[in-house]
Formats: structure tokens, sequence, C-alpha cells
């Protein structure tokens, strides 16, 4: 959980405390689905993928917005959260539990951050930090931005 | 492909009841946990998340794409009803706003609605397009105050 944190002591230039996933496999994708309601078949059949030529499935990219999200409130405390804003640059592959050795950095996601801006909006003390997700060969999957609200001293 | 008819179209409001069960189930899934005694606390038990300043258990920030998939009757009808073909669709962008907290017992009231519809060329295929199709909803609590604010970018490859 997120320590208390105060816009005085954030600057412009400071990085965000980086995070990594687990290595994202099959059953993490299906406790994705039913927890969120996307059944969408290109995140567990592969027969389906078959159809369409593609070798293997993907992880929701709401799985991947949603680590991203654990990043965040790792840091800034949820209560602060103004906005959360990303673009989904590329598509995450599952690592393969039969060869965990060639597929585990394909399926290992960090996500980094920076302070870009801090102003003050409806008398709100703003900070805005852009971000990055992106597995550990740095095929880049989530880029974006957030703004939180935060008190000062 | 996109149906440009449909700018502006606006689908049926839904109602979706938050339950802790369901924010924890989900925190789980974001956490790559096996037992909500493993998430953030705030998910999962009202003493903590008192503790931390809430009013009650959150759900994570990206926990509002519940509200369609499972209070909105799914994806392929929303899907079917924009003519997207699902074999070519992709996630493009997805944004939120917050504007008030939620908590288990809070019934959501969604309003989506087609706010914009376009298309690229392909970088590498000069001559094929992808179209992209924005979706804005507009979500509120039993009280009639808007807590969120999303918008998601569909695409078709």
């Amino acid at each position: 959980m997120a320590k208390e944190i105060y816009y005085d002591d954030v600057n412009v230039g400071d990085e965000m405390p980086s995070f990594t996933s687990d290595p994202l496999t099959r059953t993490h994708f299906v406790r994705y689905a039913g927890a969120s309601g996307d059944f969408n078949p290109l995140h567990h059949d592969e027969t389906f993928l078959k159809l369409f030529g593609m070798p293997s499935v993907i992880s929701h990219g709401m799985l991947v917005m949603g680590i991203t999200g654990r990043a965040i409130t790792n840091w800034i405390p949820q209560k602060y959260l103004k906005s959360f804003k990303v673009r989904f640059a590329g598509m995450t592959m599952p690592a393969d539990v039969n060869d965990m050795e060639n597929t585990t950095a394909r399926a290992t996601v960090t996500v980094t951050g920076k302070v870009v801006n801090k102003a003050e909006e409806n008398g709100d003390k703003v900070i805005e930090c852009e971000i990055q997700t992106a597995d550990a060969n740095g095929e880049v999957k989530i880029t974006g931005t957030f703004k939180a609200a935060l008190p000062s001293k | 492909m996109a149906d440009k008819s449909k700018l502006g179209m606006e689908f049926p409001a839904f109602t979706y009841e938050v339950e802790k069960g369901k924010v924890a189930e989900f925190a789980m899934a974001i956490s790559q946990k096996e037992s909500k005694e493993q998430v953030d606390q705030v998910y999962a038990d009202q003493k903590a998340a008192k503790d931390a300043g809430y009013d009650d258990i959150i759900p994570p920030p990206t926990f509002q794409t519940c509200f369609a998939l499972w209070g909105g009757g799914g994806l392929m009808p929303m899907i079917t009803a924009l003519g997207i073909n699902l074999g070519r669709l992709l996630h493009g962008e997805e944004e939120y706003e917050y504007f008030k907290p939620v908590h288990p017992g809070d019934v959501i009231t969604c309003q989506t609605k087609v706010t914009d519809i376009y298309e690229k060329e392909k970088k590498n295929k000069p001559g094929k397009f992808m179209e992209f199709t924005v979706l804005e909803t507009e979500m509120k609590n039993q009280k009639g105050e808007v807590v969120i604010k999303s918008r998601s970018t569909l695409v078709e490859r």
C-alpha cells in the first residue's frame, strides 16, 4: 500500500518507483477473464487464434493496464488519483510453462514513470506523470499518463 | 468495418451493483495473487480501507471495466451493434477520470455513447486503413453523482 505523499516533495523529473509483474501465464489471463467478464476468445482459446494465423493467445490489454495501475497505487494513495489514460502499443504473449526459459522475458512487464508537470488546477495541487509498461525484452506494451491531486504540507 | 452511421449512437443505459467479492476477485486478478489476503487490503478489508482514509473498501482503478462486461450484457452485443469484426478488434486506448469514490453496495448507472469514428492509413500498408471507434461512458452512483467517466478507443485492424 502506498505511503502518504506530499505535493511539496514531488518534483518534475522525479522517477516513479518501478514495478515488475510476475511472468504472465494463460492462467493469469483466465483469472482476469473471469474477474473482468471479458471472454474474448483471443485471450484463452488457441484454436480461435489459429483461424487468424496467430501463434498464441495474448493478454487482455486491460490486464496490463491493471498491472500498470498497481504500479501507480503502490506509489500514490488511490484516493488522490484524478485520471489515468493509456494507449495500447503492443500485444503481450504469455509465458509457455513448458518453455519458461525462452518465454519468461516476453511475459514479464515492468512499469516505469516520470513526473512531467506540477500545477494548480481548480484549487487542487496536481502532478502529472508519464508512464510506460514494457516487457523484459524492451517491447513497449503501454504508454500513458496519470494525474493525481496531492495534499501539501 | 465500423459503420459511420453509428456516430452519436447511445447504448441502452444499464446498472451494475458493486459487490465486495467481485472487487476482491478483480484485485486478485490484476495483482496475480491466489487469495484476497495477498492483495492490497484497501480492496478486500473494510477496516484496512477505513484505516487508509476511505469510507469503505474501494475497487482498483480499472475495475469499472466490469460494469459494461458484467452489467451491460457483455462484449459481444456491443461489438455486434457497432458492426465490428471480433477477429480484427483491438483495444487502442483507455482513459478514466475519477470524480467520487466507489464502494461495495453502490449501484452504478452507465450511459455509453459513440463519440467518434475515424480511420487512419496503416503506416506499413499504404491504401489500407484501420478503423477507430471511440466510446464514452458516464457512470453515476445511486445518488446521481458522476463517479467516473471513461473513454475507450476500439480499433479494427
